[in-house]
């Protein structure tokens, strides 16, 4: 029953416009990507495009599914253009002011009024950040830092690709899970140790006692609560097409990782690291609702938390909009290490 | 530091300011300062004014004082309430002398103009005295109120005595000069005088009545409207034909007209009339560069041009008449000019570049290039951009305009971009902001948008790595025609896209895949789908 998303993270030329959600039968594959690439701006779309399991999987009956519409357009309008500028425009301000200065016998040709040449500034335009820098090296330090290998499902920023892969795996990897039951899956965080442990607390000991690592290393955190109820809750929300609020599963301090949360004045933001700090309270009453029924039930009870956190898949079709005030990160890519 | 009088300008070497001499000879005024090279002297502007303001003031509270009054401007400007009017010194005194004396009280005011009334040969004196007296706004109030007082001016402007004529024209100057709505009004019984002296030959006194007209049509209609039916515009063509020799009332005259075309309804009510008239000609000839060529008429020539394109689209009238080709000749000598950082030119460069850039707009294709004959324009427009870009962004900006109009739809401008090695100095200028550089992007965007051929060239001079920072811009204009322009390079040929992907487009293309709106992401993905991932 697993959900397997497409991955077209290669040189595939339909990477971007196919993504393809396998469910159990044929027909509802099909209906439901249809539905999707259809209705692009259907918020609760986005959640059926939702799982983070990264196989790489050829993709079936990709002109079935290819949609019919979007990308084929040639969206460029530039011409150039003749601009007149009536004599009130207010480009002119500058040399009109210059002119009646000079009426007015107030010329000088003094030049310790300079207006200030200013620089353009970059901007971080990924949807939901506004951050904004002075120069081009800023700019790329918190791109880099920041969004590059983001988690789509939870929005936590990892700093590099591996990390991030780790972390998609053990925290919103159904199979991850399963497997790990009877076998030792999680990996050292250090590149190159290569030793797999059977809990996450073994490996913490291991990167603390071996590696030296701080007991409070910021990029280990645990789960807590795998298993059916996620998959589960994966299940009624596929089905249903509805928004579920989606509830925040993790053990221990959920430390917001990602500090474009921390930039970010926005309402949605702060609403998110409201939740970080009361999370281990709520955290209790989350994790008992093991229903499905139960689940808006436990949304309801984690009050304070965003209404709607998408969760979608990696590599969605670009016309998809997800709202305001969300964060579209994407991992690194798996396919094209630097 | 109060300069001794002299007979022409000078430069006064402790502040580097100019101060205007009033040469007690009129027709000295605008002899050269003994250089024998006239053409260097062609630039110079030879009055470069300023206002002293008291002896005590250090230089900071001065400065603090201009950008006061800059940002008063600004704001009338804004507000559609931009009016100046220019002050003519008597022969007799420089500027220091303006602010220095303390104006007479009402009282005084009210004094003189008894003994005016009731005196005889003394009566020139004491109207220099009234006259004086009329600088200070209040006193301006009280003497318009007396009764019979302008009955009295204008009696003495008509009168026999040709002193006390000047004499009242100079009552009535300074009465122009007033902030008071109520003052111009109250001057009208003079007007039709004024005008009826415009074809006179004394230069001074006409110099006088022109501005004092200028400075009364500002902010009232009712003299607007008087004054155009009185026929001010067939007089100042007459006056400018027959005084075409004096720079000083051709400078006059110019500065009158550019008032008449400021006011609100100027496009419906004095435009049509003036380009019926000869004073289009007249202005466009002020403008050519021959020996008699004089920096401060040109101005006012080249601000009354920029008003009359600049209000309407459609200036047919004027490219008949070669304005096109008189302006751009002129800014192609100006930006040659070794007289380039000469002081003042940018007063003129300002509307000159105005003028080509909205004559451009209503200049077919076809006829472009007998219109602007000199392909050299464009060199000397991105020789603008360079000159001002540090000291005047807003005329770096203008020159972007220009050169905006002048390629959007002309090979020949396009291809003379490229061949006269300009296109790096642009890409270059692609950091500065205040619009900037969009408009230089735009220039890019138009030579690109010719031919393939010019794809490539531009992508060789390396427009690829600068896009590639435009596209993180904040400004969304930016990036969205940065994406317009990659399209355009990335399809011109298979090499562009290579180097392309080879600079790490292709990530930049996916951030942009995640932008809050729309038609970036349209872009960006329609680029990765169809060019740069088909390989």
């Amino acid at each position: 029953m697993t959900s397997i998303i497409c991955d077209n993270d290669n040189q595939n030329k339909e990477r971007l416009s196919l993504h393809v959600l396998c469910l159990n039968s044929e027909s509802s594959t099909v209906t439901i990507v249809r539905y999707c690439l259809d209705r692009m701006q259907q918020p609760q779309v986005r959640q059926l495009l939702g799982n983070a399991r990264y196989d790489q999987c050829p993709i079936e009956n990709p002109q079935q599914l290819r949609p019919s519409e979007s990308g084929d357009r040639n969206p460029f309008s530039f011409t150039p253009q003749l601009i007149h500028l009536h004599k009130d425009h207010e480009m002119f301000e500058d040399g009109d002011i210059h002119r009646h200065m000079y009426l007015q016998d107030l010329y000088t040709s003094d030049k310790d009024d300079k207006p200030a040449l200013s620089v353009a500034e970059f901007a971080c335009h990924i949807s939901g950040c506004s951050a904004v820098f002075s120069s081009l090296e800023e700019y790329e330090h918190h791109y880099n830092s920041l969004h590059r290998h983001v988690c789509s499902s939870c929005r936590r920023s990892l700093p590099s690709a591996r990390l991030l892969d780790i972390h998609i795996q053990e925290w919103h990897d159904s199979l991850f899970t399963i497997l790990a039951q009877n076998q030792d899956m999680y990996q050292c965080l250090v590149e190159g140790c290569g030793q797999k442990f059977r809990t996450s607390k073994d490996r913490k000991a291991h990167l603390i006692g071996i590696h030296k690592y701080p007991p409070d290393f910021r990029f280990d955190k645990s789960r807590k609560d795998k298993g059916g109820r996620e998959t589960k809750k994966q299940l009624h929300k596929d089905a249903a097409m509805e928004v579920v609020p989606d509830v925040c599963k993790s053990e221990g301090v959920c430390e917001v990782l990602c500090e474009v949360l921390t930039d970010q004045p926005e309402k949605e933001e702060s609403m998110e690291m409201h939740v970080s700090e009361e999370d281990v309270a709520h955290m209790g009453q989350c994790a008992s609702a093991g229903e499905p029924a139960d689940v808006s039930a436990a949304a309801h009870g984690c009050t304070g938390m965003e209404p709607q956190k998408p969760r979608y898949s990696y590599r969605v079709p670009t016309t998809v909009c997800f709202g305001h005030g969300s964060v579209r990160g994407f991992r690194g890519r798996r396919g094209r290490r630097k | 530091m109060r300069t001794q009088k002299k007979t022409f300008p000078t430069w006064c070497r402790s502040c580097r300011r100019g101060y205007r001499h009033a040469a007690a000879d009129t027709s000295e005024r605008w002899r050269p300062n003994g250089t024998t090279d006239p053409t260097r002297n062609m630039w110079r502007l030879n009055k470069v004014r300023h206002k002293s303001g008291r002896q005590g003031d250090s230089l900071e509270e001065l400065r603090l004082k201009r950008r006061e009054h800059e940002r008063a401007l600004r704001q009338a400007r804004r507000d559609r309430q931009l009016v100046s009017r220019r002050l003519l010194l008597t022969e007799d005194e420089d500027q220091a002398e303006v602010t220095m004396d303390t104006a007479s009280e009402g009282q005084g005011v009210v004094d003189v103009f008894h003994k005016i009334h009731h005196s005889g040969p003394d009566r020139e004196a004491h109207m220099k005295v009234l006259s004086k007296a009329l600088r200070d706004p209040s006193a301006q109030l009280t003497f318009i109120k007396l009764e019979n007082s302008m009955h009295l001016l204008v009696g003495l402007l008509t009168g026999s005595d040709a002193r006390c004529r000047l004499q009242a024209a100079r009552c009535l100057h300074e009465l122009s000069r007033s902030p008071h709505r109520d003052v111009a009004p109250a001057c009208l019984p003079a007007t039709s005088y004024l005008l009826t002296y415009l074809s006179g030959q004394s230069t001074r006194f006409t110099e006088l009545c022109l501005y004092t007209l200028g400075n009364l049509c500002p902010d009232s209609e009712v003299v607007q409207q008087k004054l155009l039916a009185q026929g001010i515009i067939p007089a100042l063509a007459s006056c400018m034909e027959i005084q075409r020799h004096n720079p000083a009332v051709v400078e006059a005259v110019g500065f009158t007209l550019s008032q008449l075309l400021q006011t609100n309804d100027a496009a419906v009510k004095v435009i049509p009339t003036v380009l019926a008239s000869s004073l289009p000609a007249q202005l466009l000839s002020v403008l050519a560069p021959d020996p008699n060529f004089a920096l401060a008429p040109a101005i006012e020539s080249a601000w009354c041009l920029h008003y009359l394109t600049s209000s309407s689209r459609d200036n047919k009238e004027l490219l008949s008449r070669g304005a096109l080709l008189r302006c751009s000749s002129l800014l192609v000598s100006l930006g040659g000019a070794e007289g380039n950082k000469e002081e003042g030119l940018e007063l003129l460069v300002c509307p000159l570049l105005r003028c080509v850039g909205n004559l451009l707009c209503c200049c077919p294709v076809e006829e472009l290039n007998t219109a602007v004959a000199d392909p050299q324009l464009v060199i000397c427009l991105c020789a603008l951009l360079q000159t001002y870009l540090q000291t005047q962004p807003a005329l770096a900006r203008e020159s972007a305009w220009v050169l905006n109009n002048l390629t959007a739809h002309s090979n020949t401008f396009c291809s003379a971009l490229l061949t006269f090695n300009l296109v790096s100095g642009m890409i270059h200028l692609l950091p500065f902001s205040q619009g900037i550089n969009t408009l230089i992007l735009r220039v890019l965007a138009n030579i690109a948008h010719k031919k393939k051929d010019f794809c490539v060239q531009l992508a060789q001079l390396g427009l690829l790595s600068a896009l590639c920072a435009t596209l993180k811009m904040a400004d969304q204009e930016m990036v969205t025609l940065s994406l317009d322009v990659l399209f355009m390079l990335v399809v011109s040929a298979p090499q562009v896209a290579e180097e392309f992907v080879q600079q790490g487009g292709v990530s930049l293309l996916e951030a942009i895949q995640y932008n809050s709106k729309g038609e970036m992401r349209g872009r960006a993905t329609y680029l990765l789908e169809h060019h740069l991932l088909s390989q």
